[in-house]
């Protein structure tokens, strides 16, 4: 896998298509008829207040929930009916970092290397790579049952990173890091997607969706309330001059 | 509500999951099929119990002239609290030093004392169920046949609700100052496992305690052996008097024999949970901080050693399975009820063998096994003991669930269900293998079984493994438990486990009963085993099929 493949710049990435979700056999609407597209080299936010619907359109999007109704495609994938494709070429962290505590920061991530088939030289490279920015090389040889939270979310992010994955789909991936890390990570979303591949991540933090995203999501009560560029959210509203005070007159209902 | 009283509500309702039972029942009407399999349950339980009372019974007839009757309700008291003593350990290790909840009750504005008194009505209530099997039929019994009176039943409920405060107190007081004085911070895996091994040992050395001086296994030697001044039961009760105080306040009734019983056992019991609640106070909260974190060595591999490490790719198939294999072996519960359990088995037969000595029970299954007549029902016992010892464990039923909350990784990684459950299914057939090897090597070594009957038993269980294996897998895909913070709940308080263990027990049962009807219409011995090995076959390749069809299904249909 990887970037080796020309990326087909008309297609969307992630086509969300009319899907709902709900808990409880129907009586929790968490995702309701929402469809949106997402471009390749695109990063693309998606905000909303807690239990928006966020968390669960990324599970559906990366395979762990099933939609009531509606397709869901990556690269042209339905992540149904193809979900080996569409998991081949997508890397997924949530927003817990529940890992094997049993096993050692590289045992896992070997483990990952073999899972999507990355090739021993791209492989030691990439670790190398990743484990020194996150500054974990110190740590790898030990049970990740050792680690620190935020060394947990950087040993996720370094596995997702390692199979160099077309397209990433994060949940909150800011949260416990700390600031060096999150400079870090910003740096290489912002690069990843310069390379034509795309990012889809949730979050909080206003100012980081405002700087960082091409495009950007507001969901509320599991519908797509707004969607577009900055400059496209500031004009729904000619007062709301930032991000922050567009998302709080968007969810004020 | 006082603190306490709301602490210990919350602790018994979390841990007896009553609202998530209720909910999944009632609400999300998801559990409703274990209704009846629980009822179903319950009733094949009927017989194996009655057989019990009818025991009972016949030992008060023996020991009623004797004047000795009470001796049941000793032995009754001495087995349920040597029980609770056994898994007390256990419990008391994992409920005191590492529930995940502990991390919330800490920083709360709770004393010590009260997070201890909260862990430990869990640990007691568990304990409740836990005895019951063994103490109520003697209750039962003894009252209805001593015509006890009310004095009888309420001393007995009393009595009852105490019987795990003594062990239970005792246990934990050992435990929180072995917690306080080593700093275990570093070896809590190992403080698990030697822990277990210790008790194994001592349930080893009782077997052959028992073992020696019963001599006979009948009825009337266990009569005599209870009766007799200098036996076993005294030599421990005398070691260990609570049971003899329990029973006095029993038989005496409200007569000052009884309630000076009653008033003993009682005071002592809440005189050690005292004690426990002040070292608790003490030094509860210092044996625990630090215990949730393992500290590391901090080593920085070299370039050639980081290389040396990154492996080379392995194919995803044995990925899952290497993964499998490190996380059950290091995982010291996982460890203990699976790879342990398929060697302690042959271990406790062989010692079974060597302790009867000719005699006895085990001499019968001894002689079925080993004797010179006919070779095929010897094969079958043979195939029958290897199985059972590969088996009846819980590596295959809980597989799915021992994931817990890391298999979104398995629903978000591009491997498919097929592949991942091939993996688990030859993890937990190693298993099945490494137990069947064992029991071989005590059936030809010790039993002195020729080659001629190992081999065609270690065919037929091997096979047989292959469809217990399978079958095990998809109970465990049909309802994986998941959402478990103890890994203890993953496969020792994991039903799965149960109802795996009661298809594979069926099963043989079915197999068993089949072949011996067959052999008694008269069909050879050797066509037998050739149609049996045929059935097996055929067997493997349909539960294989199944297993594999059935993972595409449920890993679809589960949801993280």
């Amino acid at each position: 896998m990887g970037g080796s493949t020309p990326i087909n710049k008309e297609r969307p990435v992630i086509e969300i298509d009319r899907v709902s979700k709900s808990y409880n056999k129907g009586k929790i609407k968490a995702v309701d008829d929402l469809s949106l597209v997402v471009r390749p080299g695109e990063i693309f936010g998606f905000l909303g207040p807690n239990g928006a619907g966020k968390t669960t359109t990324i599970k559906l999007i990366v395979g762990l929930l099933r939609p009531d109704a509606g397709t869901i495609r990556v690269e042209g994938f339905d992540v149904r009916r193809d979900g080996l494709k569409s998991k081949a070429i997508t890397s997924y962290v949530p927003d817990y970092p529940s890992i094997y505590e049993r096993l050692t920061g590289l045992e896992y991530l070997n483990f990952i290397g073999d899972v999507y088939g990355v090739p021993r030289r791209e492989r030691l490279e990439r670790i190398e790579k990743w484990l020194e920015i996150f500054d974990l090389t110190a740590a790898v040889a030990n049970p990740i049952q050792s680690y620190s939270h935020g060394m947990k979310q950087k040993i996720v992010l370094t596995a997702a990173l390692l199979p160099a994955p077309r397209v990433m789909v994060l949940d909150e991936p800011l949260v416990g890091l700390d600031p060096r890390a999150a400079h870090h990570l910003k740096e290489l979303m912002r690069e990843h997607c310069d390379q034509g591949k795309t990012l889809f991540f949730s979050t909080h933090i206003m100012e980081v969706a405002e700087k960082l995203c091409d495009r950007i999501g507001i969901i509320d009560h599991g519908r797509l309330i707004a969607c577009g560029t900055m400059d496209e959210l500031k004009s729904l509203d000619r007062d709301s001059q930032t991000l922050e005070k567009i998302f709080l007159e968007l969810t004020d209902k | 509500m006082s603190r306490l009283g709301s602490l210990i509500r919350v602790g018994l309702k979390a841990n007896f999951g009553l609202a998530v039972l209720r909910y999944r029942l009632l609400k999300e009407k998801k559990d409703r099929w274990l209704v009846p399999l629980v009822g179903l349950a319950v009733i094949s339980v009927l017989p194996a119990l009655y057989g019990y009372v009818l025991g009972i019974k016949f030992i008060y007839v023996v020991l009623q002239p004797l004047g000795q009757e009470r001796a049941i309700l000793t032995l009754g008291f001495l087995a349920g609290q040597f029980l609770i003593l056994l898994f007390g350990l256990y419990y008391v290790i994992s409920a005191f030093y590492f529930s995940k909840d502990l991390e919330l009750l800490i920083p709360l504005p709770l004393k010590p004392y009260e997070v201890m008194a909260s862990k430990f009505a869990v640990i007691l209530v568990n304990e409740y169920l836990t005895v019951l099997a063994i103490v109520g039929p003697v209750l039962a019994t003894y009252g209805v046949l001593a015509n006890g009176g009310l004095a009888f039943w309420v001393n007995a409920v009393v009595v009852y609700l105490f019987l795990p405060v003594i062990p239970l107190a005792f246990v934990s007081v050992l435990v929180v100052a072995m917690m306080r004085l080593i700093n275990f911070s570093r070896k809590k895996d190992a403080l698990i496992l030697v822990g277990s091994l210790v008790l194994i040992a001592g349930a080893f050395g009782l077997q052959l305690l028992i073992g020696k001086s019963q001599g006979r296994g009948s009825m009337e030697s266990l009569a005599a052996l209870i009766g007799s001044p200098n036996s076993l039961l005294n030599r421990i009760g005398a070691k260990f008097p609570p049971s003899i105080w329990a029973s006095r306040a029993l038989a005496g009734g409200w007569s000052a024999e009884g309630l000076i019983g009653l008033g003993i056992f009682l005071g002592t019991s809440l005189a050690l949970f005292w004690i426990l609640l002040v070292l608790a106070e003490k030094l509860f909260y210092r044996g625990l901080v630090g215990i949730g974190e393992t500290s590391a060595r901090r080593r920085v591999l070299s370039r050639v050693e980081m290389s040396r490490r990154v492996a080379t790719g392995r194919h995803p198939i044995r990925a899952v399975f290497v993964r499998e294999w490190r996380i059950m072996n290091r995982t010291p519960i996982f460890l203990l009820n699976g790879l342990l359990t398929v060697i302690l088995f042959p271990a406790i037969f062989l010692l079974m063998a060597k302790t009867a000595g000719g005699r006895g029970d085990n001499a019968v299954m001894l002689r079925l096994l080993t004797g010179a007549a006919d070779a095929v029902p010897v094969i079958l016992a043979a195939a029958a003991f290897m199985i059972v010892s590969g088996s009846l464990n819980g590596t295959s039923s809980s597989t799915i669930s021992r994931e817990g909350a890391q298999f979104w990784m398995s629903k978000a990684l591009p491997i498919s269900p097929r592949d991942q459950v091939l993996a688990k299914f030859v993890h937990s057939y190693l298993i099945v293998v490494l137990g069947i090897v064992p029991s071989a090597l005590v059936l030809g070594l010790a039993l002195h079984m020729k080659a001629g009957r190992i081999l065609p038993a270690a065919g037929l269980a091997l096979l047989l493994g292959v469809v217990l294996t399978a079958i095990g897998i998809m109970i465990d895909l049909a309802r994986p438990l998941l959402d478990w913070t103890n890994p203890q709940k993953a496969i020792k308080q994991n039903l799965n486990v149960l109802f795996a263990m009661a298809a594979d027990i069926a099963l043989m049962t079915v197999l068993g009963y089949g072949s011996v009807r067959a052999l008694k219409a008269g069909l050879p011995g050797g066509t037998l085993l050739v149609l049996l090995a045929a059935l097996l076959a055929a067997l493997s390749v349909l539960s294989l099929v199944l297993l594999f069809r059935f993972a595409d299904k449920r890993y679809a249909e589960i949801e993280v």
